[in-house]
Formats: C-alpha cells, structure tokens, sequence
C-alpha cells in the first residue's frame, strides 16, 4: 500500500465501510430510509458522538477519561434539577457548567497530585456517579409530561431542515473540533504531546496547561451531549448511562484514533459513531438477541483494528514520520513551539 | 478552505440519505398500512424469568388473535427503552405495550405514539405520570387480603386465641407495595384481630430480621406477621425459628411475591405462604386492553384515576408450592 493510499485509508477508511453498511441497510432493513428510521438512529447517535469527539482530543494527547459516564450521569441530573428551578436556561447552563467543572476537577488530580489520568478518570468515575446516586435518592430526576411544550423539550425532538436538532449540535460540535485539531496551535499542541510527550516538553508545551484544556473540552463536550441525551430520554440517576465511557473509547478507536497518542482523526471518529449506530439499529430491527448484538459489535472493533494493525505493519516509511509528527505526513508546521 | 473540503462532502451525503427517504407519515398517519394489527412489546429484560413468562404471555395472546407481534427488548438501560419503543413506533406498530424499565422514561415515547395516534398498554412497573392509555399491575390489595385471609384461617387451625398480628412493610416511596400491607390490614381487622405492629423494613432482609425480633420482644403473643416482600417475609421467619417458635404453626409468617427463596422456604416448612404474581396472565391481559384500545372501547379499570386495571394474584402455600414455577 502506497502511502497517499495509506493515508486516505487513515482518515477515511471507516467512512467507506459505513457508506458500504448504509447501501447494505435498506436490504437487511427494508424500513431503513424512512424518514423516521433515519432520523432516529442520527437523533441516536449524537451524545455519544458528541462526547466521542471530546474524547478524540484525549486519545490524542495520549491519555483517556473514563469518567465521562459518571460526567454524562451527573451532569444529566444536575441539569434536570436546574430545569425544575429555573427553566431552559438554567438547565443548559446546569449541564455545561457541571462538564465543565468535571473536567477540571480531572486536570486537577492529574497535575496537582500528578495521578496518572487512567488512574484519576478511573476514580472519579465513581465519584462522580455517586454524587448523581445521590442528588437522586429519592427517585429520578424527570421532565414532567406536562412540560413536553418547553423549549427544553425540543433540544431533544426538533428537526432542523429534516435533520434532528441533537444531530446538526453534533455536526458543529465536530466542525469546531476539526478546526480546533487541525488548524490551530494548540490542536497541534495536543498531537504534539501525544506524540511524545517529552519532545513537547522540550519544545516549550506547558503539560499542565494542556491537560487542563483536553479534560475541559473532554468535560465540556459531556455537559453539551447531556443536553442532547436527557431532552430525549427525560430522566436521569446515578446508574444513567452505565458503561458508556467504553463505547465511546470504542468509537474512538474504531475511527482510527491511535491508543498511542498523537494521532486523532476527527472524521474517523465522526463516521465510527454513525458505523456503530446504524449497526446497532440493523441487529435491533433483525431482532437480534441482545448478547449477539455485544458480539457483533465486539467482533467489529476487532476486525477494525487488525486491519489497520495489518496496515500499519506493511505501510510505507511515511507512516513512521506521522507517528512522530502526528501531522498526516505532512511537515510540520512552525507554531509548534509557543 | 480545508474546512470545506472535508465537512460539505460529509454534510452532502447526510443530506443526500435524508433527501432518499421516504416519509412514512404522508401515508396515512396512524392507519395500518394492510388489514393485519401490529403490536409491538417493549421489554424490561428478557434475561429475568418474570420478564420471559411476560413477553410469552403476550405473544401468545397477540399471536391467538392473529396480530403480528415485534418484540423490543430494553436491557434495563432507559435509552435503550426510548430508542426501541419508539423505533417500535416509527415501524408503524398499531398498539404499543410496554414493561418500562424507568417509568419515568415514559414520557417521551408516549409522546410519540400520540402524536402517531398509537394506544400505550403499560405493563407494571410504573406510570411515571405519563398519559397511557392503561396500566396493568398485579392486584396487590387482593394479594394482601389473600394473605389476611390465609392467616386467620391458619391461626385458627393452629388453636391461637390471640388476636394480635403485625406487619412488615416496605419503604414508603414503594406504592404498590404499600397497597398490600393496606389490603392486608383491611381483611385482617374485619376478620377481628388487631394489627398491634406496623413497622417499615425497608424492603431488605436483614431490617425484616430486626423488626421481626422487636415485633415478637414488644408482643409476646403475636400470632402471625405478613411481610411485603420476600426477602422480609423469609427474614422474619428466620426470626421466628431463631426465637424457637414454627413459623407455620406458632406465628403464622406470610411473605409477597413467590422469590425463588420463599418457595424453597414454603417446601422446607420455613414460611407459611406467600403471593405469586402472573406476569404469562398480565402479559395476556395487556392484549385484551390493547385489543379495546385499539377499537375504542371503554376499558374497566380498577383505578380509574390512575388508569389502572388489576390482574389476580395467587396465594401460594405449602398445599400447591410444587405446581408454582
């Protein structure tokens, strides 16, 4: 494989295997395209996208979160609790303002106390589900029925042009990504650290000040998702979500993000969450037994990444210089350092 | 800029698959698209036996009166119940019945099925204070009288003269079950003894254990105790045994629920009895309603208030505990 093929495949290879799955979809599904169907699985897909996203700039910089269940939990709960005491408004700033200070409190234990973020996201996974578990002890926190008019509502059910209002937050959230990634200093900072952490250092990257922004951004993006998740389901508690870290690790990875760091492929991860989604309805709407359903999707993230392992192996020496610059390939660009 | 050649094709293809679709809500909305009543099942989890007897007795009692049947099923995760039940609802199913896994996940999918003109039969659980057309739920008041009934019968054969019993409840916020300790107590004292103790244990075993001991320090001669759980009901009769006294022929110990525990516990002469519920005939009794629903007919309920209607429960003893599942 040469290496302009090489790359396309990087950065667009899960897309074509879920264009080759969406020409599959009306076959095995024949309800598939219906307007509805359509709208759902993309109405679906976008908390989990959204955070995937997030979690993109993680991988990237070389380290995971695997709070954000616990994240996606309280900040649904907190959020809900805003809505009953002020509405709307209090209930978006709710949700943002809870990530947010999820993620911070994540960069604070892995640069003040210098935990490794594997093991600091890992405690306060349980940490932040316990405080959801107890914000709902006595029961749930729901929108009423009889507030299916508000405008918080319809976060979670409008159309857009025919497009689900969670999907088009979705498709923003990814194109500020993409240009926060890959157009900007501190996107390449990111990659850069992932890369190779001491390099990075040397080049003059504060650690510290990167960490604080991806699990801020990481936070950020579970305070949004919430948003999208509880205007659709209309209730939350501490168990909200459960395991919901792994599948977004797992979108992420299926999209070509590298577990290594330095590399991060924004449409990787974009078309891996549609992949999963659009599989998930299939197997549902078969009425595939759900144990088989985990099988499938297991069996598919370990095709993806032996393929790409295979790739990887046989590619051409430029892929060795991507995996130092994590720039594509590409020279790197003056800006690196500050 | 790069920004564009990467977005607007990505943007362009979702738009192109949207454009492909068809819109199944300009065919006649809420008509069945051919003679054949779809109903669809949304499930709480079929990994639960409870749950299995359910969705078996509604497929058979679908299938018997020659509706197709799809069947959804929730994983106990409240998206998943969102996402299937309406999913059920875009495939254009007639009637809607539903096992909630959160009753307050309701909402949404009740939304859309009026909004489709779509009846929803819920099945236990809750109502999470959504606009279902009805709500099946075993008759727990019935259950408790059963249980009232049983005991004076019992206390009586065991040649008591005390007229003293008590009972064992659950936490406050569990409505249902609070219903059978009110039915209970209601057939009890009509049958002329005096619930001398009322005491919340919390649903759990070990509080069941606890209150049981107090029960029986305070009042020496209660004659029999009705618990509104299994775990409670077998607790106290643990208790019962550990003070020396038969839980069968000195203090009559009633639990609720037939739990696997309690039937073993009935075998071994452990529990004097407990309540089954018949998720197979609930199952059933939900297509009879989504049958009515369907048709527009008035439904009976046994709350109107709540939209309830009630299935009969079993009483359960050592007599007929080997024909009980």
């Amino acid at each position: 494989m040469n290496t302009s093929l090489g790359k396309l495949w990087d950065t667009w290879g899960i897309t074509a295997i879920l264009l080759l799955l969406l020409a599959v979809a009306p076959v095995v599904t024949p309800d598939f395209f219906s307007l509805d169907n359509a709208q759902s699985v993309l109405r679906e897909s976008a908390y989990l996208g959204i955070v995937a996203a997030g979690m993109t700039f993680a991988i990237a910089s070389g380290a995971f979160d695997l709070s954000v269940g616990g994240q996606l939990a309280l900040c649904s709960v907190v959020s809900l609790m805003g809505y009953a005491a002020g509405g709307t408004a209090l209930a978006v700033a709710a949700a943002l303002a809870t990530g947010l200070a999820c993620g911070l409190v994540n960069a604070g234990l892995i640069t003040r106390l210098r935990v490794p973020p594997f093991v600091a996201t890992l405690g306060t996974l349980f940490v932040f589900r316990g405080v959801a578990y107890i914000l709902t002890q006595d029961g749930p926190k729901t929108l009423p029925y009889d507030q299916i008019g508000s405008p918080f509502v319809k976060i979670g059910g409008l159309n857009v042009a025919g497009l689900p209002l969670p999907f088009v937050i979705m498709l923003a959230v990814y194109g500020g990504a993409w240009v926060l990634l890959r157009r900007t200093a501190t996107g390449r900072r990111v990659l850069a650290y992932g890369s190779s952490p001491e390099a990075a250092r040397f080049c003059g990257i504060s650690a510290t000040r990167l960490r604080f922004f991806v699990f801020a951004l990481v936070g950020l993006s579970v305070g949004i998702a919430a948003l999208t998740y509880i205007t659709r389901v209309w209730t939350a508690d501490g168990s909200a979500q459960d395991g919901f870290e792994l599948k977004v690790i797992a979108a992420v990875v299926l999209g070509g993000t590298s577990l290594k760091g330095g590399k991060g492929t924004l449409i990787g991860t974009f078309s891996a969450v549609l992949l999963v989604s659009v599989l998930n309805d299939m197997l549902v709407s078969q009425g595939v037994p759900s144990a088989y359903q985990r099988i499938v999707l297991g069996g598919v993230l370990i095709v993806a990444l032996t393929i790409d392992g295979l790739r990887t192996r046989f590619a051409a020496p430029g892929s060795l210089r991507r995996a130092v610059t994590g720039q594509g390939g590409r020279t790197p660009r003056p800006g690196l350092a500050r | 800029m790069m920004l564009k050649k990467v977005f607007v094709p990505l943007v362009a293809v979702g738009a192109l698959v949207l454009a492909g679709c068809t819109d199944s809500n300009a065919d006649n909305p809420g008509a069945p698209k051919d003679d054949k009543i779809v109903v669809g099942f949304s499930v709480y989890d079929m990994q639960y036996e409870f749950f299995q007897k359910m969705e078996k007795g509604t497929r058979e009692a679908a299938t018997a009166k020659g509706w197709e049947f799809k069947l959804h099923d929730e994983k106990s995760d409240e998206n998943e119940m969102v996402t299937g039940a309406q999913a059920l609802i875009d495939q254009g199913v007639d009637v809607l019945i539903i096992s909630p896994f959160k009753p307050s996940a309701l909402g949404p999918i009740i939304a859309k099925a009026k909004a489709k003109g779509v009846p929803v039969i819920v099945d236990d659980i809750g109502g999470g204070g959504a606009p279902y057309d009805a709500i099946v739920i075993s008759d727990n008041a019935g259950g408790g009288k059963l249980a009232a009934e049983y005991m004076a019968k019992q206390i009586a054969a065991n040649g008591k003269t005390s007229k003293n019993v008590a009972s064992i409840t659950c936490e406050p916020s569990a409505v249902y079950a609070a219903r059978r300790n009110a039915g209970f107590k209601e057939a009890i004292e009509a049958a002329g003894f005096k619930v001398v103790a009322e005491l919340s244990g919390n649903s759990k075993a070990e509080e069941g254990y606890k209150v049981m001991k107090d029960i029986m320090a305070k009042n020496p001669d209660v004659a029999g105790v009705f618990s509104c759980n299994d775990p409670m009901g077998v607790a106290a009769a643990n208790a019962v045994k550990d003070a020396g006294k038969n839980p069968v022929t000195d203090i009559v110990t009633v639990g609720f629920n037939a739990d696997p525990e309690a039937l073993t516990a009935i075998k071994g002469g452990g529990l004097a009895a407990t309540v089954a519920q018949d998720p197979t005939a609930m199952g059933a009794l939900t297509v009879k309603l989504a049958g009515q629903a369907l048709n527009k007919e008035a439904i009976t309920f046994g709350n109107a208030a709540e939209r309830e209607v009630f299935n009969p429960v079993l009483l359960v003893t050592k007599e007929n505990v080997a024909t009980i599942k």
